[in-house]
């Protein structure tokens, strides 16, 4: 079991696992919101830990990482809020598809209470108990100051703050512009737009999921997939040269992974034509400049439109199940184009991530000599 | 409960709920600043003050112990008796003392006042010059007039004050009347029970009192505590961290509370004493105070840190150590500590980095032994190290070598040294962990067969001058013991205590018949330059006679089992092979690389195999073969930095069970330094290829040492010991004096004689000690008798050499002894002028002393025991006699020549009744008239067989007498010594 949890925690396996995994929960998500299911998430994450606490290779490496601490916390948070928030709109959609008004929304719920002491008093109390939780960790695991900053003797693995090793993740597939500048970026820029591009009234002041569907998907896709899933691949997989290292696996600074990637310009000229690289960097980068093109203009475009009549799901397929259309009538062109940018971007990472280990891909568009990678 | 309106909870409740928390929340405060409070130091704090007042309660019952408690009683009495009579006048007391009160608050007072003008006439001199200056003249002048006025009244003010203070004077005096006697007894009883006073206080200091407590609870510590980290900032020294150079702080004191203080020496660690407090370090006086010098300068380590027993990086000596440490401290491997603590046994790795430059240090007795063994070894040969590029190659040359020995001990030397002398100190290079299986000694047995014939084809021919002629292998062998071969070399067969030394200076002599030419080696005893011209081997002198029984000797030393051996010949398949495969094909493909080898023909191949093998190897670095040039770079990875390198870059290849450390990894490199290659799978030509020594551990452990010395860090100017002009002199003659093993037979300042094992019984029969030796001997006579060596002291059986010194190391040499004796290199011939009397006086003692005994030498046929005195006044310096006559046994305990101002007392009791009262029975005198004597002695050795020790010619006048005794010092030279 051990040496399985080893081989397959790999993100070129486990992400997989996770996205189907996240496919199940939606298409499941009335067993998923129920008590027992709940229950049985907490119990068996528990479970998981303790068995995994018992092996020695575990601890140490937990011991060595303090940010693994915060991790085991996020785990537990992740699932319970996750949980609770699907429970919650579960409960209220089938209160709706009988008639009756969602739980928020009954006479008893709507009445107001004082601000002071039932909001501010308790949140008093929550400040009083975070800072009492904060001493005893801080008791517990003391701060892990290091040495002296050395040139010659840097850290191996060099990690950053756990919460941003998710991004630290996405450098081993994308350059630090995109992973370290674009793409963080775009996530604050889509995070500020979401209000303007969100046009759909329902859901205010209570929990909701068939109302929703689309919003809450993407955002829990992005959130728990390539957000958290990245985090703790990226606190508690990677090791020294950020290399995979299993759970249970010792952190052999030593150890060797071929990695013999190839871009698309070689992959056309070398491979496929069968002739040297053209010296002109864009007819050299054609392939890649044109693909990248596609994804970003005609699929938007190709989404809107209905090209080929199949019956079907062929035709759902091939016409993009016409979802654009829908979406372009209800957003008009200027939020559909910003909505469908913004989730174009989000779907690069986890096509590049397959397109690496598929295809063994470098980069799409690899133009060294104005430092543009992608 | 009924809810109130607008409330969704119970107000109650929530207060309730509130006080809770809060009380968590105070508890976890509390928490928070008790885990910040108990500090492991603070309990070493405290036990120490334990061990401190049993120390002193000790001393106290021991100082008890001496005090007369009668005396005691009386002087207590004598107190009591003094107390009542000032009573009696009790009165007149009083009325003194209102005097004396008012006088002082007159005093005060006055004071007051003085200061009040004083700054004001300080003020107005400057408001005055500031206007003088910018040339306001009305407003100077009102200054100027101010300045004065403030000015004399500080002047009168002064004046009363010494009015009252005379005052003050005579009431003083008048109540000291009274009360004098009372003083004078308490004084006494000071003397008597002061020290033990003294203790109790320092006693009652180390007792926890309510205010100790106070002084150190929680809170309230910062203000005042007793039990606190102590530290020293050490001037001038820095730590490193990379990017800026911070300030020492060494804060071990807090824990090694009695480090500077004598009498724990037999305390635990951490409360124990530091060895060698006043003279190596630590100590005030020592030659490295720790206020100076700190801890971690010597120890390494993180100075600052006290938090835990790991957190400074101590560093355990072994295992065991480690075990015990872990029980007891709950000790860790410190977490990317660059440098941390030297392990005990390693700490003299640290006298190198500032005392750079010094071949040999003093009290640093590993580490000198670590740097012998790496000299003779020849472990620089191979690897360059700063400060050690002076020394020529260890190995002897091989340019010549087909005079010397044959082809097939060359190739059963190469392949195996050890076969044929276990105490050789030519590495072996095949048959290691890495290269003992048959498919790589196939290809070693090739490379040694061209590597061989390579030297033999290069080597010129060399014709021994000498033909050796059997004589006597006794005497042979006797020579060898007594004449100063054992100094340098380790010779089989030879008898207790000369195999006491076993010195590896120069090669173990084992097995010599089987290896060289019969005239090679008398030519080569003889005269060593004639085969070598850069050798270190000195000529003792040997007559051809003593030549053929020494080799007679050496020859009969034979290793049969090696003589019969027979080095399988080469495999030309596999020297081809290796040809193409390693070296030819390494930029060509094998089909060009095969049409290259096909052009060379069959000598060819195994010449170019053996160049290519002694380049693959390294023969060349450490001896001179012919096609390899001297300024080939040596082979191995340089020394300098191993101490600092960091530990990742050591290679440990698979080897677990070596801890990752420094000291460890170059431990088990220099154990089997082919163990790195153990499961690694390379090809043959790139297997490691430094070779084994087969050193013992003892060995290792020395050597280690040595290597740790080898750091880069940065030590400011003002921190270390820069070497003055005649320190850097003193460095430079002492490579001088290492390079031809001085010390091997000499003990020079207290280092090196190895030759005086085989002597422990008479040492006067060995090598002398070489104390202040630039003190003893005039410099141009040493000059001269290094260059041209003539004995000394005849009587002796052991000779200095004659070495074969290079251009300018005479001078060093010379140089180095003047610069550590602290003289100069020009000494005044010496004048000698006799007081009146001294003369018969010096003659008288001459006799009583009876010198001619054993400085026998010109003065009658007896046989010597001790230097001839006539070449005193060339050879000596007349300061260094004194001091000799003083007390010989200060300069050479060992020393038979006889102590006859023993003490600075007159001899003339023990000797000659009729010396009494000889020059006033004033030892200086006598001395001094005696050193004239000797330095007398020189203008006889001109004529010295017509002379009698009675009748030594020299012009007398009434009172003084001058003789210059000849010298042949050029006149320019005489400059002053400054010795009178």
């Amino acid at each position: 079991m051990k040496n399985f949890l080893n081989v397959y925690t790999d993100p070129v396996y486990s992400f997989t696992f996770v996205c189907i995994a996240f496919f199940f929960m939606i298409k499941y998500v009335h067993i998923v919101a129920t008590k027992k299911f709940g229950i049985g998430l907490m119990l068996s994450t528990l479970i998981m830990f303790i068995l995994c606490f018992m092996d020695p290779t575990f601890t140490k490496n937990f011991y060595i990482t303090n940010d693994n601490v915060p991790i085991i916390f996020l785990v537990f948070l992740l699932a319970w809020t996750t949980w609770f928030a699907l429970y919650q709109g579960v409960r209220n959609d089938n209160r709706i598809a009988n008639g009756l008004p969602p739980l928020e929304g009954t006479p008893e719920n709507r009445e107001k209470v004082w601000a002071w002491p039932n909001l501010v008093y308790t949140e008093l109390f929550a400040i009083i108990l975070g800072t009492v939780f904060l001493i005893a960790w801080s008791v517990f695991f003391k701060a892990p100051l290091e040495e002296p900053a050395n040139p010659t003797w840097a850290p191996n693995p060099a990690k950053a703050p756990w919460y941003f090793l998710g991004l630290q993740e996405m450098l081993v597939y994308f350059d630090p512009w995109l992973a370290g500048v674009l793409l963080p970026g775009l996530i604050i820029v889509g995070l500020i737009a979401i209000p303007y591009i969100d046009m759909n009234p329902k859901g205010n002041g209570y929990y909701t999921f068939a109302e929703r569907k689309f919003a809450i998907i993407t955002y829990l896709f992005s959130w728990l997939v390539l957000w958290n899933f990245l985090i703790i691949i990226g606190t508690v997989f990677r090791g020294p040269n950020w290399s995979f290292y299993g759970p249970f696996e010792v952190w052999d600074t030593h150890k060797v992974v071929a990695a013999n990637n190839v871009n698309i310009s070689e992959m056309l000229w070398i491979n496929t034509l069968g002739v040297k690289l053209p010296s002109n960097i864009f007819v050299r980068e054609i392939a890649g400049i044109l693909m990248t093109l596609a994804y970003l203009v005609l699929f938007p475009i190709f989404l809107t439109k209905k090209i080929f009549n199949f019956n079907g799901l062929l035709g759902k397929i091939c016409n993009g199940g016409f979802l654009g259309q829908r979406y372009l009538k209800s957003l008009g062109w200027a939020r559909y184009a910003l909505l469908i940018f913004l989730v174009l971007m989000m779907l690069t990472l986890p096509i590049k991530m397959y397109m690496r280990w598929l295809i063994n891909l470098k980069y799409i568009v690899f133009m060294p000599e104005f430092e543009f990678n992608i | 409960m009924k809810r109130e309106p607008g409330m969704h909870y119970n107000t109650k409740t929530l207060n309730k709920v509130f006080a809770f928390i809060s009380i968590i929340f105070f508890i976890g405060v509390l928490w928070m600043f008790l885990d910040d409070y108990i500090r492991p130091w603070k309990a070493i704090q405290i036990k120490s003050l334990e061990i401190e007042r049993q120390a002193l309660n000790e001393s106290i019952a021991k100082e008890n112990e001496g005090i007369d408690q009668e005396q005691l009683e009386l002087l207590k009495q004598k107190i009591d008796a003094a107390q009542e009579l000032i009573e009696n006048r009790s009165t007149e007391v009083a009325s003194i003392e209102k005097e004396l009160n008012l006088v002082d608050k007159n005093i005060y007072a006055q004071n007051m006042t003085n200061g009040i003008h004083g700054s004001k006439s300080g003020e107005y001199q400057f408001q005055y010059e500031h206007y003088h200056m910018h040339g306001e003249a009305n407003k100077a002048k009102e200054y100027k007039v101010k300045m004065e006025d403030a000015k004399q009244k500080f002047a009168d003010g002064k004046d009363l004050l010494k009015t009252l203070q005379e005052q003050q004077n005579e009431i003083n005096a008048r109540l000291k009347v009274i009360t004098e006697t009372k003083s004078k007894t308490e004084k006494e009883l000071n003397e008597l029970i002061g020290k033990k006073e003294r203790l109790l206080v320092a006693a009652d200091k180390t007792k926890m009192s309510p205010i100790w407590f106070l002084r150190n609870s929680p809170f309230i510590d910062y203000l005042d505590p007793t039990v606190k980290i102590h530290q020293i900032v050490p001037e001038h020294l820095t730590e490193d961290r990379y990017f800026v150079q911070t300030p020492k702080v060494d804060r071990c004191i807090t824990c090694h509370t009695f480090i500077d203080k004598k009498g724990f020496e037999n305390q635990e660690n951490p409360y124990k004493t530091h060895p060698r407090l006043d003279e190596l370090a630590v100590g005030r006086n020592s030659a490295h105070p720790m206020k100076k010098f700190g801890c971690t300068t010597c120890h390494g380590g993180e100075g600052h840190r006290v938090f835990d027993f790991s957190a400074p990086a101590h560093m355990p000596q072994n295992a065991k150590q480690e075990k015990e440490w872990k029980e007891k401290y709950n000790w860790h491997e410190p977490h990317k500590i660059a440098e941390p603590m030297l392990p005990l046994n390693y700490t003299e790795a640290s006298c190198v980095k500032c005392h750079t430059g010094s071949e040999r240090i003093h009290m640093a007795e590993k580490l000198n032994k670590g740097r012998k063994l790496l000299e003779n070894y020849g472990c620089y040969g191979c690897h360059k190290a700063d400060g050690w590029e002076h020394l020529k190659k260890p190995g002897p040359s091989l340019t010549k070598i087909n005079s010397k020995t044959s082809l097939e001990f060359m190739k059963n030397w190469i392949w195996s040294p050890h076969t044929f002398n276990p105490n050789s100190r030519m590495p072996a290079f095949f048959g290691q962990s890495n290269n003992k299986d048959p498919k790589h000694m196939v290809k070693n047995i090739t490379e040694v067969n061209a590597m061989a014939e390579y030297i033999h084809a290069k080597s010129k021919t060399s014709k021994a001058f000498a033909t050796y002629q059997p004589g006597n292998a006794e005497n042979g062998k006797n020579l060898i013991q007594t004449v100063g071969c054992i100094s340098c070399h380790g010779v089989e067969g030879i008898d207790e205590p000369y195999n006491k030394v076993n010195s590896l200076k120069g090669p173990y002599l084992t097995g010599t018949g089987s290896k060289v030419d019969p005239n090679w080696l008398v030519s080569w005893l003889i005269k060593p330059s004639h085969y070598q011209e850069d050798t270190i081997m000195p000529s003792f002198r040997l007559s051809t006679q003593e030549a053929n029984d020494i080799a007679t000797y050496l020859l009969g030393l034979k290793n049969k089992k090696f003589e019969t051996m027979k080095f399988e010949s080469i495999n030309k398949k596999i020297r081809d092979d290796i040809l193409i495969g390693d070296y030819f094909s390494q930029f060509v493909p094998i089909a060009t690389a095969t049409k290259k080898l096909d052009k060379l023909s069959d000598l060819e191949r195994t010449m170019e195999l053996g160049r290519l093998s002694i380049g693959k190897y390294g023969c060349y670095s450490c001896h001179d073969i012919e096609g390899f040039s001297a300024d080939r770079p040596p082979i191995g990875p340089e020394w300098n930095g191993i101490g600092t390198k960091f530990v990742h870059q050591f290679g440990f290849g698979q080897q677990h069970q070596i801890p990752h450390r420094r000291d460890a990894w170059i431990s088990a490199h220099l154990k089997n330094p082919r163990m790195w290659d153990i499961g690694v799978p390379k090809p043959f030509k790139d297997l490691n290829r430094m070779p084994n020594f087969y050193l013992n551990n003892e060995e290792i452990e020395a050597m280690t040492t040595t290597m740790l010395g080898f750091v880069k860090q940065y030590i400011p100017m003002a921190g270390k010991k820069n070497p003055t002009a005649n320190e850097g002199f003193a460095l430079e003659g002492m490579k001088v004096a290492n390079k031809y093993n001085c010390y091997g037979c000499h003990k020079i300042d207290g280092l090196g004689g190895d030759i005086l094992k085989a002597y422990e019984d008479d040492l006067n029969a060995g090598p002398p000690w070489l104390v202040d030796q630039g003190h003893r001997v005039n410099p141009l006579w040493f000059q001269n008798f290094l260059k041209n060596v003539s004995p000394i002291r005849p009587y002796m059986e052991v000779r200095m050499p004659s070495f074969n010194f290079q251009e300018g190391e005479v001078d060093k040499l010379v140089t180095y002894f003047n610069a550590s004796a602290h003289k100069s290199n020009f000494v005044n011939s010496p004048s000698i002028v006799w007081e009146s009397g001294e003369k018969e006086a010096a003659q008288k003692m001459w006799n009583a002393f009876a010198c001619t005994s054993c400085h026998t030498t010109g003065f009658n046929n007896e046989e010597a025991q001790a230097p001839n005195l006539h070449l005193a006044s060339k050879r000596l310096r007349k300061s260094w006699i004194k001091k000799w006559l003083t007390s010989p046994i200060a300069i050479q305990p060992y020393s038979p020549m006889p102590d006859f101002w023993e003490g600075g007392k007159n001899p003339a009791g023990e000797y000659d009744e009729s010396l009494k009262g000889l020059l006033g029975d004033d030892p200086q005198r006598q001395i001094n008239a005696m050193v004239k004597y000797v330095l007398s002695l020189g203008k006889v050795k001109e004529s010295i067989k017509n002379i009698e020790a009675s009748s030594i010619e020299v012009k007398e006048t009434n009172n003084t007498e001058e003789v210059k005794v000849e010298e042949n010092l050029p006149k320019e030279e005489t400059n002053e010594e400054g010795e009178k």
